[in-house]
C-alpha cells in the first residue's frame, strides 16, 4: 500500500472518531448545562475548551468576534477552530477524497453526504432548533460509517491503518475526558457521570461496578477496564494487536518504536492499579500517557510514510518533509 | 410525416431549428433525422415534471458521487458537478466510422512528427513546417532531440476536439497531446443515460464505452520498458486541488492502479520507486496529469512541488515510460496545428478525411494583415492557450477587446492565430425554464495509441449552455451530453 494511502486512511478515521467524541461531549454537556443554575455560559463549557486543547484558539477567535463568540457553536461549526466537527468532518473527508479508490462506494457516499450536509445551512438550523436530534444525528453517522468500515472493506492493510488512527485518536480522547475531571478540585457525582456518558460508558460502568459512581470507580473504569471498548487499556490493547498485524512481528515482540511504547503502555496498564495512579497524581499521569500517545502517532508516520532508513540521501528531502507534516495537523 | 406530427408534444412543440445545422432536425421542414426518431417519440410521452424529476435525480447522484470538478479563481474551492443534459447526442454508424479513420490518420501523423521533429527532422529539411514553428512552440523541450520513446510512440492518449460548420461537416477544431480530460464524464454521462432511460437505450443499439479504462491499461503496459514482466503503471496526479482530480482517481480506480502524487513517488540511481508501507516499489510507466513544466523541477520548473526530482533523468535512460511522452505540446500549438494536413499528406502520403477549420497565422505577413483588418469577423486564439483562455470572439467583441488583442497580436505574432467564426451545429438542449432549444455542441473523442489504435465509439459531446454561446468550456459555462454511437 503507498504510504500516503496509509497515512491518509489513518487521519480518515482520527478525524472522524475525534468528530464523534467531540459531538458526544458537547451534547452530554449541553444535557449537564440544563441542571445547572449557573448563568455563565463559559463556567460550563471551559472544560470542554480544556480537553480539546483550543483554549488559545477559542480567544483569538473570540477577540476577532469583538469578545462575542459561543462556544458551543464554536466546538461544532467555527471556520477558526481546526478541530471544530464541521471542520473534523472536512478533513475526514478530504482524506477520504485522496483515497476514494481505497474505499468503499457506501462510505464515500455516506461521508459526502454528511460533509455537505454541514456545509449546508440546514445543519446550523437543525442545531438551533433541535440540538439533541443534531448532535444525535452526527453521532450516528459516525457510528454507521464505523460499520462501513468493518462491514464494506477487505480487513487488510488499509482497514488496519484505519484502527490505527480510531484507538489512538480514541485512548487520547477518553484520557482527556478523565482529565477534565481534574478541571475541578473534588468532582461532584454529576460530574462524573457525565463522564461516563461522554465516552458512551454509563450502563458498561454500572454493570462492571455496581453504580458506586466515585472518581476512583471511575478511573479505574477509563483508564483500565479489560472489556470496555473505549477504555485507554483496552483501545491501546487493539492498537497492540494491529501495528503487530501490520508489520507481521510476532505478539511480545517489536519491530519499530511506535511497536515497542504500545507494548510498554499496555503492559503498564496492564499490571498496574489505580494506586499507581493516584501516588503520581491523575492530571500528571495522564499528561505522560498523551505524550506517550502522540509519540505513538509520530512513529507511525516515520515507519511507514517518511522511511527514513531508504530516502536518506535524497536531494530535497526537508522540503519533503515539511509537506508531509503541514498536510495533517496533529493536536 | 405523420409520425412527426402525432408525437411533437409539448416538449418539442416550440423547437425552433433556425438557421444552424441542426443534429435532430433537418430541412425547411424541420424533419426529425430517422437516428433520432425514437428519441423524439420517448421525449414526446415526457412531460415537464417527469423531466425535471429525472434531471434531479441524475444531479444529485453526481453531487453525491463527488462528480466534479473545481473552479480555479475560487477561493473555497467549490466543486460543481459538470451540467448534463438528458438528450443524448446520436450518431449513426456510417457517419462515425468515417471520423474514426479520420482521427487515426490524424493521429499517426501527428506521432510520426513528433518522432521526426526530435530526431533527423526531415519534415522540416524538407520544407514543409518551418524550423521556426516547431523551435519556438511554448512547449517543444530541446531536452528530447535525439531521445528514443518506447514503441517510438509520444501521444498514446489524445483527445482531439470535433466540430461540424452549418452543412454538418466535421471539422477538427485542436488537438489535445499532452493531458487530455473529460473521459470519466464520458463514462459516467454514459451510467447517468443508462439508469435515466433504460429501455430507451436499450432499443436504440448503442455501442458500449464502458471498456475504455481496460484499452487504457493496455496501452499504458504496452509502452513499459520491462517486457515480459508484469508492468507497474501508476497515475500520477498534481493532487486533490486539481480541477480533474475526480476523473484521476476514477481512472486509476478502474484501471486497479495506484494513483500517486509527486511525492509518492522517489527516484534512486536512475529508477522511478514508489513508497509503499512495505518499502519501495519500483514503477515502470506512469500516466501523467502532469504538464511537463510540474514533472521535474531539477529540470523544468525548479519551484514545483507537484513533480518528482530526478524522474527526467530516470526517463531519458529509459528507465520509466512516461504517458504521453515529454514533448508532445508540440503538437498542441495552435500553429502547429494549421500544418497537420500537410504532415498527413508528408509522412502518410494520403488526404486528410477530417480537415481543419480554415487558419490564418499571424506570423505570416499576408495572414497578419488579414486578421488585423477583419478582428470582428473572426476568432482569435492565442497558440498555447486552452479551456477557452486568452480568445477573442470577434463578433461579440467590443472594440476595446480588439483593439487590446490587435496590439498583442502585433506585438508577439508567433503566438496568434485566427479562424472564422464558425457556426458550430446545434442539438436540442433542455434549458433552464424546462424549454428545449438549441445549444450549439462540439465532440471530443478520446485516442488511444498502444499497441493497437482504439478510439471508444463517440467522445464527449460539450454544450455551450448559455444561450448564443459558442464556448463549450466547463470553466466557461459548458455542460455535456451522453453520445451514442449505433451499432447500424
Amino acid at each position: 500500500m503507498l504510504s500516503r494511502v496509509a497515512h491518509s486512511l489513518y487521519w480518515l478515521s482520527r478525524y472522524l472518531e475525534r468528530a464523534e467524541n467531540l459531538a458526544r461531549l458537547v451534547d452530554v454537556s449541553r444535557y449537564d448545562a440544563l441542571d445547572t443554575s449557573n448563568e455563565d455560559n463559559e463556567e460550563t463549557w471551559r472544560p470542554i475548551l480544556y480537553a480539546t486543547s483550543t483554549e488559545d484558539t477559542y480567544r483569538e477567535a473570540r477577540e476577532k468576534e469583538d469578545g462575542d463568540l459561543d462556544i458551543v457553536s464554536f466546538i461544532t461549526f467555527s471556520d477558526a477552530n481546526p478541530d471544530s466537527i464541521r471542520q473534523c468532518i472536512a478533513h475526514a473527508r478530504e482524506n477520504a477524497r485522496m483515497v476514494r479508490d481505497q474505499i468503499s462506494e457506501e462510505m464515500w457516499l455516506e461521508l459526502n453526504s454528511i460533509h455537505l450536509f454541514m456545509q449546508s445551512g440546514e445543519a446550523e438550523d437543525l442545531w438551533r432548533r433541535q440540538p439533541e436530534a443534531f448532535y444525535r444525528e452526527l453521532i450516528k453517522f459516525c457510528l454507521l460509517f464505523e460499520g462501513l468500515i468493518d462491514a464494506t472493506i477487505l480487513h487488510d492493510e488499509g482497514w488496519q491503518f484505519i484502527q490505527v488512527g480510531k484507538f489512538l485518536e480514541r485512548s487520547d480522547k477518553t484520557s482527556r475526558i478523565l482529565d477534565m475531571l481534574t478541571y475541578v478540585n473534588e468532582p461532584e457525582r454529576s460530574q462524573l457521570a457525565s463522564a461516563l456518558r461522554s465516552c458512551s460508558g454509563f450502563s458498561a460502568f454500572r454493570d462492571e461496578f455496581r453504580g458506586d459512581v466515585t472518581l476512583q470507580n471511575v478511573m479505574a473504569f477509563l483508564l483500565f477496564s479489560q472489556s470496555f471498548p473505549r477504555s485507554v487499556r483496552f483501545c491501546l490493547r487493539e492498537l497492540d494487536q494491529v501495528l503487530h498485524a501490520i508489520s507481521g512481528t510476532p505478539a511480545g515482540a517489536f519491530s519499530n518504536e511506535a511497536e515497542r511504547i504500545t507494548g510498554s503502555i499496555l503492559a503498564q496498564l496492564n499490571f498496574s492499579s489505580i494506586d499507581n495512579v493516584w501516588s503520581v497524581g491523575l492530571h500528571r499521569y495522564i499528561d505522560e500517557l498523551q505524550k506517550q500517545l502522540n509519540l505513538i502517532g509520530q512513529e507511525v508516520f516515520e515507519t511507514y510514510v517518511l522511511l527514513p532508513s531508504e530516502i536518506k540521501n535524497l536531494p530535497r528531502l526537508e522540503s519533503w518533509q515539511m509537506q508531509w507534516q503541514q498536510s495533517q495537523q496533529q493536536q | 410525416m405523420l409520425f412527426w406530427e402525432n408525437t411533437l408534444c409539448s416538449m418539442f412543440e416550440k423547437y425552433q431549428k433556425e438557421s444552424f445545422f441542426d443534429e435532430m432536425f433537418a430541412g425547411e421542414d424541420h424533419h426529425v433525422f430517422p437516428h433520432y426518431e425514437i428519441l423524439l417519440e420517448r421525449f414526446g410521452r415526457l412531460d415537464e415534471t417527469e423531466v425535471t424529476e429525472k434531471q434531479r435525480r441524475v444531479n444529485t447522484g453526481f453531487l453525491e458521487q463527488g462528480i466534479t470538478f473545481t473552479v480555479y479563481g475560487d477561493d473555497r474551492g467549490t466543486e460543481r458537478i459538470f451540467p448534463f443534459d438528458l438528450i443524448p447526442r446520436i450518431i449513426p454508424d456510417a457517419e462515425w466510422q468515417t471520423i474514426e479513420q479520420g482521427l487515426t490518420q490524424r493521429i499517426l501523423a501527428l506521432n510520426l512528427f513528433l518522432n521526426d521533429i526530435y530526431h533527423e527532422g526531415r519534415i522540416i529539411k524538407e520544407g514543409v513546417v518551418p524550423e521556426d514553428v516547431v523551435k519556438t512552440a511554448a512547449h517543444y523541450r530541446p531536452e528530447m532531440l535525439g531521445v528514443n520513446v518506447p514503441n517510438d510512440i509520444y501521444i498514446h492518449i489524445c483527445g482531439t476536439d470535433l466540430i461540424r460548420d452549418d452543412k454538418g461537416k466535421y471539422l477538427v477544431l485542436e488537438d489535445n497531446g499532452r493531458c487530455p480530460s473529460g473521459v470519466s464524464y464520458l463514462l459516467e454521462n454514459r451510467e447517468a443515460m443508462k439508469r435515466a432511460f433504460p429501455r430507451m437505450y436499450r432499443g436504440y443499439g448503442v455501442r458500449p464505452i464502458d471498456h475504455y479504462p481496460e484499452l487504457l491499461l493496455k496501452t499504458l503496459q504496452h509502452a513499459s520498458p520491462r517486457p515480459g514482466q508484469s508492468p507497474v503503471c501508476v497515475l500520477l496526479t498534481p493532487g486533490v486541488y486539481n480541477s480533474a482530480y475526480f476523473e484521476h482517481t476514477f481512472l486509476a480506480r478502474r484501471m486497479g492502479i495506484e494513483i500517486v502524487e509527486g511525492r509518492d513517488l522517489i527516484v534512486l540511481d536512475g529508477f522511478v520507486y514508489m513508497r509503499t508501507t512495505k518499502g519501495l516499489v519500483q514503477v515502470d510507466v506512469i500516466y501523467r496529469r502532469l504538464d511537463d513544466d510540474f514533472l521535474d523541477p531539477l529540470v523544468f520548473r525548479e519551484d514545483s512541488m507537484l513533480g518528482v526530482p530526478g524522474i527526467m533523468e530516470a526517463y531519458l535512460r529509459g528507465n520509466v515510460a512516461l504517458a504521453n511522452a515529454v514533448g508532445t505540446g508540440v503538437a498542441d500549438d495552435k500553429v502547429t496545428y494549421a500544418y497537420v494536413p500537410d504532415m498527413i499528406r508528408f509522412y502518410l502520403d494520403q488526404e486528410p478525411i477530417l480537415e481543419n477549420v480554415p487558419t490564418y497565422l499571424a506570423w505570416r505577413e499576408d495572414d497578419q494583415k488579414y486578421i488585423l483588418e477583419n478582428l470582428s469577423k473572426l476568432v482569435v486564439k492565442a497558440a498555447n492557450e486552452s479551456g477557452g483562455y486568452g480568445m477573442l470572439m470577434g463578433p461579440t467583441s467590443t472594440s476595446a477587446e480588439r483593439e487590446e488583442f490587435a496590439a498583442k497580436i502585433k506585438d508577439n505574432p508567433r503566438n496568434f492565430i485566427a479562424q472564422p467564426v464558425i457556426s458550430l451545429s446545434r442539438h436540442p438542449t433542455i434549458c433552464e425554464d424546462h424549454a428545449i432549444e438549441g445549444r450549439h455542441i462540439d465532440l471530443r473523442p478520446f485516442i488511444l495509441y498502444g499497441e493497437n489504435i482504439e478510439i471508444i465509439p463517440g467522445g464527449l459531446t460539450r454544450v455551450a449552455l448559455r444561450k448564443g454561446s459558442l464556448v463549450v468550456n466547463s470553466s466557461q459555462g459548458g455542460g455535456s451530453k451522453d453520445t451514442w454511437v449505433l451499432y447500424r
